[in-house]
């Protein structure tokens, strides 16, 4: 009986998976059928967000889930590891998936809808959970194909030229990546004898024991850095994002910014700080520059360098636009810039090794990570439906032709404005505590006297500046002024408005009754940071060698 | 005595709740919407009066997890700072009344307006640091919104972004003060919540041992400087002055509320709330310097002025210099001046503002040069006029007189005091300035005075009396102004008025640095003997007039400097955002070359990878070339060959084949290597790719073109690079030796069943556990990469089907 409770309990893990690929299925096979197919499809998200709220109760009151795939003991089967920062992750996704979908099935052209939507949606849907709970380096890379052949469609969707030219180089990139991720993972296999990411943690460890020199893994840990930022959009990897994003159909751009960049920002958080972190190279890193011995003091500056220039280019490149979604695929640059910051200043700022508890500053650097990248998600998303509903209204997104847009559209409007002042981080939206814990990382670490920290502030500051100049542009050129002729002709979409102003009222919520969410982030924090409890969590079969 | 909870929580709540209903209340009373905003604006001056006589914290938890409440704080600047704001807003909406007859967008108005007023509220009686940036920022938002109200205009939309720039990013600067002072403070032990900024056991209350602190950790000045900025950009001191004279785009009874009462008078409040914490030398030196800079140049800017609501912002801009330089002097006297000056700019300005408006509504025009002698036509308003400049002239014995004589004292003093002690003969500057900066003050102040006087234009037709919701506030306001002025009369003659001087007096106390500034209680009157400050009085009022008969040439002089490049006071503003606005610089990176992009991806890999060797310090093992067959080798060497081929190949026909050979030797090398399955695979896939490139080829055009020299040597050197770091990763994977007890394990587990007898695996090589591995232990993969060609072919039925629907978005 015992056994059978335990079986059950630990199914719930592959509940958001299972529901993802279900749905997919199904709606491949009703594509005849169009309203079937929509009404499952619409059912489907809906059971996906009830497994991801089933699963997060379970994880947050009784702590990490694992479920080892056919019952196979790791590391020798496949391991999904549902900790609290995985079921943070899923949280965000299913809060914009949710969304996004109720906004795609209103705005995509019925044909589009009845030939491959859903069905892809759903899979990439199934990509990005697979991601985050996958306790497997290459199960890790079979999910971020899973989830990005999908992406390649979405891109190239309504086929015309600039899509395909999109399409081309996103998919160029991203075959480059996942051939560089094949050779890293590959490499990870050959230097520490596995796959299981418990198990690479224990094994970088306590390397002797397992007859291991983890000075190579310190090298395929930085080619896995690559893909992990070419997929987030981190500069000097965001060269697809702008065309990508403009090309894709509104909602998917509102998925690819709001959600699938996360999984780049999650595996940085999940392999770095859970995994590499236990990596220690022995006498030191030896290169002018770095200190430390961890791999993270390797990795802390490079993030840096990297938050830096994505800030910079973000902002600079957003506020010369003349496109909403030129504007908003820029701006996602920038704000993963914020994004990485945190996690650079805290991964600089001194060892955090293996079985020692994380400071609170470490947790602090990741909560405001994961906050920041919770209001994106929501705020961009809903950002790039808004430019979605405008352009079903009033054809076009060009700032140049719309005008007026507050006087035709008030409570459209008033998202973009919500939505956009979330970005800034104007209190008390979801997107002014991200922004805090941004400040506060580099203050304490200013503080405590960590190298960079004053430039990190620095750098936050010129990139919120960059902010708010090229949203306040967008919305003094875009919604106020006078009615142009396009915003005049064209008829607003209730259903449209109706999901914006749904997400804008959760930006809303989730800064005012921010009490929770700061605890849940907090967990997730204390769990990416938990190497040892990750490992325990897992249990790899301890096989005794020779 | 403490105050109440009900009352200053309902305070709080209830201008967004106004604003929160404020759309339901319109469509039952249309314009008429301006007094129960009034209502709204006259409650909160209740309850604030109810709050009058009590000192204390009430705290409402809000994110306890991070130590964040919304506590509020009652002492005598909170209680000035939210008396003008629900005081002058009673008056500010029932002058809308008339104002804002037949305009566009009024639920919007008075909503964002209400929420205006509630956001300064906030800001007055916040005693946690993050819910004084709350509210700080909703101050800008909802500002942002006002200055933008006639939306259509250019100049609005303008206007509003930069003050929407100016403002919001130094708060932002100031919140990482805030946050630099949480971290010192969570180290301090007195400090029992380490966010709480005013009350029992908060910052303030420990000032000495934070200061202490702060200085520690070498993060004083950061914070003073921090705090600084978001005060500046609040309270338009030079440079970010830049915003204030733009906002006068807004409808006029926004700007006498924004320069008066609220938005302005934040950056104020905030630095004589943080003056008991941060008065040092650093903090004299910051905030005498910015306010009395401030102070001058804005006061010459406002000489220069063609418009009255200019001149007016100018003017305010000049006078919050002055109260910042106040806050900036050590010593009562700077307390004194600041809390002071703070009652009486509010009461002359938003009277002056009204006044401007009501101008500006009847005459119809804005312009100092055509407007004269409205005496006649708005005999009232005249004399409102009359009381209000002569006191923002500080002249004797209006009400900006007195506050203006404790500054002249209090840099007097502290320039004495400074020289005395050795300091450098330039603190002298001090009151020189001073004098230098309210000369010019006098000069615009009389200026705009004599806009009623003198003659009447021929070209400034009729001129209508104005409605009473107009005049009645600014004749109020106009009164209140006159009575302090005459309270000083009184207090000449040992007539005090006591109410007054007691609250000035705490709202003094507020700002007073606990240690060294002493007991004192206000009071003030007309000098009675000659003083340096009175003195420096005399001579500013006494240039003033000298230099007034001269006043266009000394306008046309100032306009003259102002206009030169460089000089221009938004020079730096406009450059910048204008620059950025229009700037191609990001189309150096996104070329929308592929190539770029490859480049780039390229030498990263290779920097990051071959970076983390180094910095690893990896022993590169050697290439063992002595394990290698002849078959082997020659494999190997074609395929070099090939690969060379590939690189060189003159067309795209050409490519495509020579990269087959490469790929059929890679499977030839499986065959010798025994992977034989490996090899089948490859072989499938190598012919292949190769039959559907020939058949796509076909449609593309044959010829590559050249590439220069260059541009080929830099790809050669960049593919050496790439090349150089997968051959090493390559090495080091293959030399690793850790232990195989994964493999182990499948080859002990994995076996053949014995009954087959030995001759199975013997032969056979195995149980195929790949297989096994494959639909069983990693089926997971297996499904996913199922997923993966099942979407593949749903792709191409997508690219089908969507093909020639062209561009539809």
């Amino acid at each position: 009986m015992s056994a059978d409770l335990a079986v059950s309990t630990t199914h719930v893990v592959v509940a958001p998976m299972l529901a993802a690929l279900v749905t997919a299925v199904l709606t491949l096979g009703t594509r005849r059928y169009d309203r079937l197919q929509r009404v499952l499809s619409l059912l489907g998200i809906g059971a996906y967000g009830v497994g991801v709220i089933v699963l997060t109760t379970r994880v947050l009151s009784g702590g990490t889930l694992t479920y080892q795939l056919s019952a196979w003991p790791a590391p020798f089967g496949i391991t999904l590891v549902a900790d609290a920062l995985a079921v943070f992750m899923l949280a965000l996704a299913a809060l914009t998936t949710v969304a996004i979908l109720i906004f795609s099935v209103a705005y995509v052209d019925e044909e589009g809808q009845r030939v491959s939507y859903h069905p892809l949606f759903h899979f990439m849907l199934l990509g990005v959970s697979g991601s985050f709970l996958t306790g497997d380096i290459f199960n890790l890379f079979v999910w971020f194909e899973v989830m990005l052949m999908p992406s390649y469609v979405f891109v190239v969707f309504y086929s015309g030229p600039r899509q395909t030219a999109a399409a081309l180089q996103y998919t160029v990139l991203n075959l480059v990546g996942s051939a560089l991720m094949l050779v890293a993972i590959g490499g990870i296999y050959a230097t520490t004898g596995t796959l299981n990411m418990a198990d690479i943690t224990r094994r970088l460890a306590d390397p002797a024991a397992f007859g291991i020199d983890p000075a190579p893994v310190l090298g395929l840990s930085a080619i896995l850095l690559l893909v992990f930022a070419l997929k987030a959009g981190i500069v000097p990897f965001q060269f697809w994002v702008p065309p990508a994003y403009r090309a894709a159909p509104a909602p998917i751009s509102a998925f690819l910014a709001g959600v699938t960049k996360k999984v780049g920002v999650y595996a940085i958080v999940r392999l770095y700080f859970t995994v590499f972190a236990a990596g220690v190279v022995d006498g030191g890193l030896g290169l002018p520059g770095l200190s430390g011995e961890s791999f993270l003091a390797f990795f802390g500056p490079v993030l840096f360098l990297m938050a830096l220039a994505s800030m910079l280019v973000g902002g600079v490149g957003a506020v010369s636009r003349d496109n909403l979604d030129d504007v908003f695929a820029y701006s996602s640059i920038g704000q993963v810039g914020f994004i990485v910051l945190p996690l650079a200043v805290v991964a600089t700022i001194g060892d955090h090794s293996f079985g020692a508890a994380a400071t609170d500053l470490q947790v602090l650097g990741v909560i405001a990570a994961l906050v920041y990248s919770l209001n994106h998600a929501v705020a961009k998303s809903l950002l790039f439906m808004v430019s979605g509903t405008v352009f079903d209204a009033a054809d076009t997104i060009e700032l140049d032709r719309l005008g007026g847009l507050t006087t035709r559209y008030p409570v459209l409007s008033g998202s973009f404005f919500v939505g956009s002042l979330a970005l800034v981080g104007i209190p008390p939206l979801s997107g002014f505590f991200g922004k805090l814990l941004v400040f506060d990382t580099g203050g304490q670490a200013l503080a405590a006297g960590a190298p960079g920290a004053g430039l990190a502030l620095a750098g936050a500051l010129v990139g919120a500046i960059f902010t708010i100049a090229y949203l306040s542009r967008a919305w003094t050129k875009g919604f106020w002024g006078d009615v142009t002729p396009a915003v005049e002709r064209g008829e607003q979409s209730t259903v449209l408005v109706g999901v914006v102003a749904a997400l804008a009222l959760v930006v809303v919520a989730i800064g005012v009754g921010f009490d929770p969410v700061y605890s849940f982030a907090e967990a997730a924090a204390e769990a990416a940071l938990d190497s040892e409890g990750y490992v325990d969590a897992v249990d790899p079969e301890v096989v005794a060698h020779e | 005595m403490q105050p109440s909870s009900s009352a200053l929580l309902a305070l709080l709540a209830l201008p967004f709740l106004g604003a929160a209903f404020a759309p339901l209340v319109y469509r039952v009373l249309g314009e008429r919407t301006a007094y129960f905003a009034a209502a709204v604006a006259a409650a909160s001056l209740a309850l604030v009066a109810s709050l009058f006589g009590t000192q204390g914290t009430v705290a409402v938890p809000w994110i306890p997890t991070y130590g964040v409440s919304l506590a509020f704080y009652v002492d005598g600047l909170a209680l000035l700072i939210g008396t003008l704001a629900s005081g002058v807003g009673v008056l500010v909406f029932t002058y809308s009344g008339g104002y804002m007859h037949g305009e566009p967008g009024q639920v919007k108005y008075y909503a964002t307006l209400l929420a205006f007023m509630g956001s300064m509220l906030g800001v007055a009686f916040a005693a946690d640091l993050i819910a004084l940036f709350v509210f700080w920022e909703l101050t800008s938002v909802s500002s942002f919104l006002l200055i933008g109200h006639y939306q259509d205009a250019d100049a609005s939309q303008y206007a509003a972004r930069k003050s929407m720039l100016i403002t919001v990013a130094g708060g932002l600067f100031m919140l990482v003060g805030f946050l630099l002072l949480h971290v010192v403070a969570t180290g301090v032990p007195a400090v029992d919540s380490a966010f709480r900024l005013a009350g029992e056991g908060s910052i303030l209350a420990n000032a000495d041992t934070m200061v202490g602190a702060l200085r520690a950790q070498g993060l004083f000045v950061p914070v003073l400087l921090l705090v600084g900025v978001g005060a500046a950009t609040k309270s338009a001191q030079v440079p970010f002055h830049i915003w204030l004279p733009n906002a006068m785009e807004a409808p006029t009874p926004v700007s006498a509320f924004l320069h008066s009462a609220t938005m302005v008078k934040a950056g104020v409040y905030l630095v004589g709330r943080f003056r008991p914490l941060l008065l040092t030398d650093e903090w004299t030196l910051v905030f005498g310097i910015l306010g009395l800079a401030t102070m001058t140049i804005t006061a010459i800017l406002a000489v220069a002025a063609s418009d009255i609501k200019e001149l007016l912002a100018y003017s305010t801009a000049s006078h919050l210099g002055l109260i910042v330089a106040g806050y900036g002097m050590s010593g009562y006297l700077g307390a004194e001046t600041g809390a002071f000056h703070i009652l009486n700019h509010a009461l002359f300005k938003a009277a002056l503002f009204l006044v401007a408006g009501i101008v500006a509504h009847e005459a119809g025009t804005r312009a100092i040069d055509e407007l004269g002698g409205l005496a006649s036509d708005l005999p009232l308003t005249a004399a409102v006029t009359t009381v209000a400049a002569l006191g923002m002239a500080g002249v004797p014995p209006f009400n900006g007189f007195y506050s203006k004589e404790f500054l002249f004292h209090a840099v007097y003093y502290t320039a004495e005091h400074a020289v005395a002690d050795g300091g450098s003969v330039l603190w002298w500057l001090l009151p020189a300035v001073a004098v230098f900066g309210s000369i010019f003050t006098f000069l615009y102040s009389i200026r705009f005075l004599m806009l009623f006087f003198g003659d009447k234009p021929d070209a400034l037709g009729e001129v209508h009396a104005p409605p009473l919701a107009m005049t009645v506030p600014a004749v109020v306001l106009g009164g209140l102004a006159l009575v302090v002025g005459l309270g000083g009369v009184a207090g000449t003659f040992g007539v005090h008025f006591t109410p007054l001087e007691r609250f000035v007096g705490t709202v003094m106390e507020s700002s007073l640095a606990h240690a060294g500034e002493g007991e004192h209680s206000f009071s003030y009157y007309l000098p009675t003997e000659v003083s340096p400050w009175l003195i420096m009085s005399a001579v500013t009022i006494g240039v003033g007039a000298v230099a007034y008969p001269f006043f266009d040439g000394i306008r046309d002089g100032v306009r003259a400097v102002r206009d030169v490049d460089y000089l221009r006071p938004n020079w730096y503003y406009d450059g910048t955002v204008a620059g950025l606005d229009r700037s191609s610089a990001i189309d150096v990176i996104q070329t929308g070359n592929l190539r770029t992009y490859a480049l780039a991806l390229s030498l990263a890999l290779a920097a990051l990878t071959l970076g983390a060797y180094a910095a690893a310090g990896v022993a590169v093992p050697g290439l063992a070339f002595a394990g290698l067959g002849p078959a082997l080798v020659v494999v190997l060497a074609v395929a070099v060959v090939g690969a060379v081929a590939v690189a060189a190949a003159p067309s795209h026909i050409a490519g495509v084949l020579t990269l087959s050979i490469v790929g059929f030797m890679v499977a030839i090398f499986y065959i010798l290597g025994s992977a034989p399955d490996l090899a089948l695979t490859q072989l499938v896939i190598e012919t292949l790719v190769l039959v559907i490139f020939l058949l796509v080829l076909d449609k593309l055009p044959a010829f590559y073109g050249t590439a220069n020299r260059l541009r080929a040597a830099r790809d050669a050197v960049v593919a050496g690079a790439v090349g150089l770091t997968v051959t090493v990763t390559v090495l080091l994977s293959t030399a690793a030796g850790p232990d195989d007890v994964i493999a182990q394990y499948f080859v002990e587990n994995g076996g053949v069943p014995a009954e087959h007898g030995p001759i199975f695996a013997d032969a056979g090589g195995g149980g195929n556990i790949v297989n096994v591995i494959l639909v069983d232990f990693r089926a997971f993969d297996t499904l996913g990469e199922i997923s993966v060609v099942a979407m593949a072919a749903l792709s191409v039925i997508t690219l089908i089907a969507m093909r020639e629907r062209g561009e539809i978005q």
